[in-house]
């Protein structure tokens, strides 16, 4: 019943997005206001209708009765392919619709052109949804309750990385909607990038705040000691994080002087572009990976979506390209202009990078014999791209904008410039030997002070900072972003150059030194558990007591499940894993010693929060300034 | 797209360095990636990847730091010695990826072991 209930919404659903999407084009074809106002309500009645179909899944879900935590049993919405899709429209639906709401001020044309696009994307994830993958596919018998959610995915983790990941990847749709809608409409000024900022920036910390939740769960679940091994998955995810990022960085040239307007429209485009490009790769099974996913009918109607959006991104932007440039006098190469310009062609280089490794499987067994590459590859290859980023965010935002730096930058750099060579002396003294280590964080430091220079110089002196820091917000948030940044990196930089790794087998009584870091192995233990038995090995390390554990789950076959032991100071992470016990009571460890690894995750939230307080409340004073020189975002 | 010419040279000499950045990297560690049957025919000094599925002749030792098995797909089978921590997921039945080198004696000796993760199930998947 629930099942016919569900198909039959969904069903509803496309037929009211098709008819919004018609309706919108045709719409701001005609500058037809009335039906403008149509369209956008036919858009939020097929969200209704689909909230409707999730909430029918999630009803199904709960009201059966499995033997898992209701949390866990919930999370099953997204845990599976089509559930994720309706998860993912879901979260497009609703965040469109609050796009919606306050479009009527861009004018006719923009906002009837915005809804379109938007129900056409939504129309199609509900094409897939009708006659792909339905959630509501009735089996035609009953089939016995599943194992259960396998073991390594019964973790806090799976109730928020994937949803929020999910959540980001669908939110990069409405900057996307509102630029094509800008191109189609010819509204190529800036009233698109003010209205879609925040959508924008809320795609960004969604998707910071995914890729560092699934940093942490990989680390904290699996085992290897890491957190980021460059799979395909992992870089379809990061790909539109770092062209959004580029974005975020040059819609701030476009708002301030007017300038690289064909460049936004482009990252945004871009952007999108690679998120339905991640789906692709994810979920079509083409290139492999340490993930399975289901090799599912989806993945050719996602490649013929891509396929479609790129030919209609491209002939718009052509189409456009005669009222693309801008008037504004050329800037000078090194000035805030130029910064923002490096940077956005570096990280676009990031992306070309991370793209190849992740495309070279499929082109090389295209034309042959398949090829994949490793780690190392990415490191070499985005490594130094990620240090001229890291000088960038040092030097950049202490440039002028539009002339060439003066001596008063050239002053205001001696201060990150000291600091960097305060920390490059005191690491080859400690006995650094490692280049990019004596390249990366010094380069940190000098981020840093610049952060901090800003604050001072921007408060002009540290008595009227706080009420500044409320008034220019937006400005001191993003310096906040920064400053969380260089925590993450210092966090990944330190790990990633002085992680020690030992493998040992002791006798009960035993010790191990690591880094420094002495464990006595005290015993091991068999604990009966209700659905698997636990082998306990426990450490003494100081005081405390590690039990790293190898899970057992009889009714999966006998699957097992490493429980990795962690004890987390603000210097470094002691990380144990055990590996086996034999018949004479040895149990093996792995150990690793990694520093600074919590910075990683305190970086990720200081980038949230910074974002977040940078945007809340009134809008912006720039943003302000934006309204004014647009006239059509006064109406 | 970026306006003005003035910008062209940078974004010109920085396209260069990308292309060489990822020429050189790929160059140095890109690894074939072969199924167990191709790896015989393959002559390549280099590490290679290898996935097959793991047999019956799983041989535990140091502690379980150690293995020792059989990968095969359709057409072939090899022998391969690994040490270090097993995926959790590791027994016979399921695909891994090896990450080493085929030695002289003829059995591949892994680097890296990789278990393909249950992001997603299907019901045949425990039955098999």
């Amino acid at each position: 019943m629930l099942g016919y209930l569900g198909a039959g919404t969904l069903l509803a659903a496309l037929v009211m997005g098709g008819f919004s999407a018609v309706l919108s084009f045709w719409a701001g074809w005609t500058q037809n206001a009335v039906m403008v106002q149509v369209g956008r309500r036919a858009f939020y009645t097929a969200t209704a209708m689909i909230v409707v179909a999730g909430a029918v899944l999630e009803w199904a879900l709960l009201s059966h009765d499995f033997s898992v935590p209701t949390a866990l049993v919930a999370a099953g919405f997204y845990g599976g392919q089509e559930g994720s899709l309706l998860y993912w429209v879901m979260v497009l639906g609703i965040l469109g619709s609050v796009s919606l709401v306050a479009s009527a001020s861009l004018g006719v044309r923009l906002a009837a052109y915005a809804a379109g696009v938007m129900a056409a994307i939504v129309s199609f994830f509900l094409v897939v949804l009708v006659l792909v993958a339905s959630p509501f596919d009735l089996l035609s018998v009953t089939p016995p309750d599943g194992l259960g959610l396998n073991p390594i995915l019964r973790d806090g983790g799976m109730l928020i990385h994937p949803p929020v990941v999910l959540a980001g990847f669908a939110s990069f749709a409405i900057p996307f909607s509102f630029a094509a809608a800008a191109l189609l409409a010819g509204r190529t000024d800036e009233a698109w990038i003010a209205h879609t900022r925040r959508f924008a920036l809320m795609a960004w910390s969604l998707q910071t705040a995914g890729l560092v939740l699934g940093m942490w769960w990989a680390y904290h679940v699996l085992g290897w000691g890491g957190y980021w091994g460059w799979d395909p998955v992992e870089n379809v995810a990061f790909m539109p994080w770092l062209a959004t990022t580029a974005y975020l960085h040059s819609s701030q040239v476009q708002e301030k002087r007017g300038r690289f307007r064909a460049w936004n429209f482009g990252l945004v485009i871009l952007a999108f572009l690679l998120v339905i490009f991640g789906t692709f790769i994810v979920r079509s099974g083409v290139v492999p990976s340490v993930h399975t996913f289901a090799i599912s009918e989806i993945g050719p109607w996602f490649l013929a979506f891509l396929f479609i959006c790129i030919v209609f991104s491209t002939i718009l932007l052509a189409a456009r390209s005669q009222s693309l440039g801008s008037g504004a006098e050329p800037a000078a190469l090194v000035s805030r202009e130029g910064a923002f310009v490096l940077q956005n062609l570096l990280l676009i280089g990031v992306v070309a990078v991370v793209l190849w490794g992740t495309v070279l499987p499929l082109v090389s067994g295209m034309l042959g014999q398949q090829r994949v590459v490793g780690v190392s590859y990415y490191e070499r290859a985005a490594g130094p791209l990620f240090l001229l980023l890291l000088l960038l965010m040092a030097a950049g935002p202490l440039l002028p904008w539009r002339r060439a730096a003066g001596r008063a930058s050239v002053r205001a750099l001696t201060w990150p410039a000291g600091v960097a060579a305060i920390v490059l002396i005191a690491l080859a003294v400690a006995g650094v030997r490692s280049i990019p280590a004596l390249v990366a964080l010094p380069l940190v430091a000098a981020v840093v002070a610049t952060c901090f220079t800003q604050y001072a110089r921007l408060g002009r002196g540290w008595s009227r900072l706080p009420g500044m820091m409320i008034r220019r917000r937006r400005r001191y948030g993003a310096y906040l972003a920064h400053l969380g940044l260089a925590v993450l990196v210092t966090g990944i930089a330190a790990s990633h150059f002085w992680q020690q790794e030992k493998d040992v087998t002791l006798a009960p009584g035993q010790q191990v030194t690591v880094a420094g870091y002495t464990l006595t192995y005290a015993g091991s233990d068999v604990r009966q558990l209700a659905d698997h038995t636990e082998l306990v090995g426990s450490m003494k390390l100081g005081t405390s007591t590690l039990e790293p554990a190898r899970a057992t789950y009889a009714g999966l076959g006998g699957q097992s499940l490493t429980h990795v032991a962690i004890s987390t100071t603000p210097l470094a992470d002691v990380y144990v894993v055990l590996t086996g016990v034999d018949e004479a009571g040895s149990a093996s460890f792995r150990i690793f010693v990694s520093p600074l690894v919590i910075w990683i995750w305190a970086g990720g939230a200081i980038i949230i929060v910074g974002v977040v307080l940078g945007n809340v409340g009134e809008r912006a004073a720039e943003l302000e300034a934006v309204r004014r020189r647009v006239p059509a975002l006064a109406r | 797209m970026i306006p003005g010419l003035r910008w062209a040279l940078p974004a010109l000499v920085v396209a260069a360095c990308v292309g060489y950045l990822i020429y050189s990297a790929s160059g140095g560690s890109a690894e074939y990636y072969l199924t167990v049957g191709e790896l015989r025919s393959h002559a390549s000094g280099g590490d290679v990847r290898v996935a097959g599925v793991v047999q019956d002749d799983v041989l535990k030792s140091a502690g379980g730091l150690r293995v020792t098995f059989t990968e095969k797909d359709a057409t072939a089978s090899v022998p391969v010695d690994y040490s270090g921590p097993l995926p959790d997921i590791f027994k016979p039945g399921i695909t891994v990826v090896a990450e080493g080198r085929l030695g002289k004696d003829g059995v591949f000796h892994a680097r890296t072991l990789l278990a393909k993760c249950p992001s997603r199930f299907s019901t045949t998947a425990y039955t098999q």
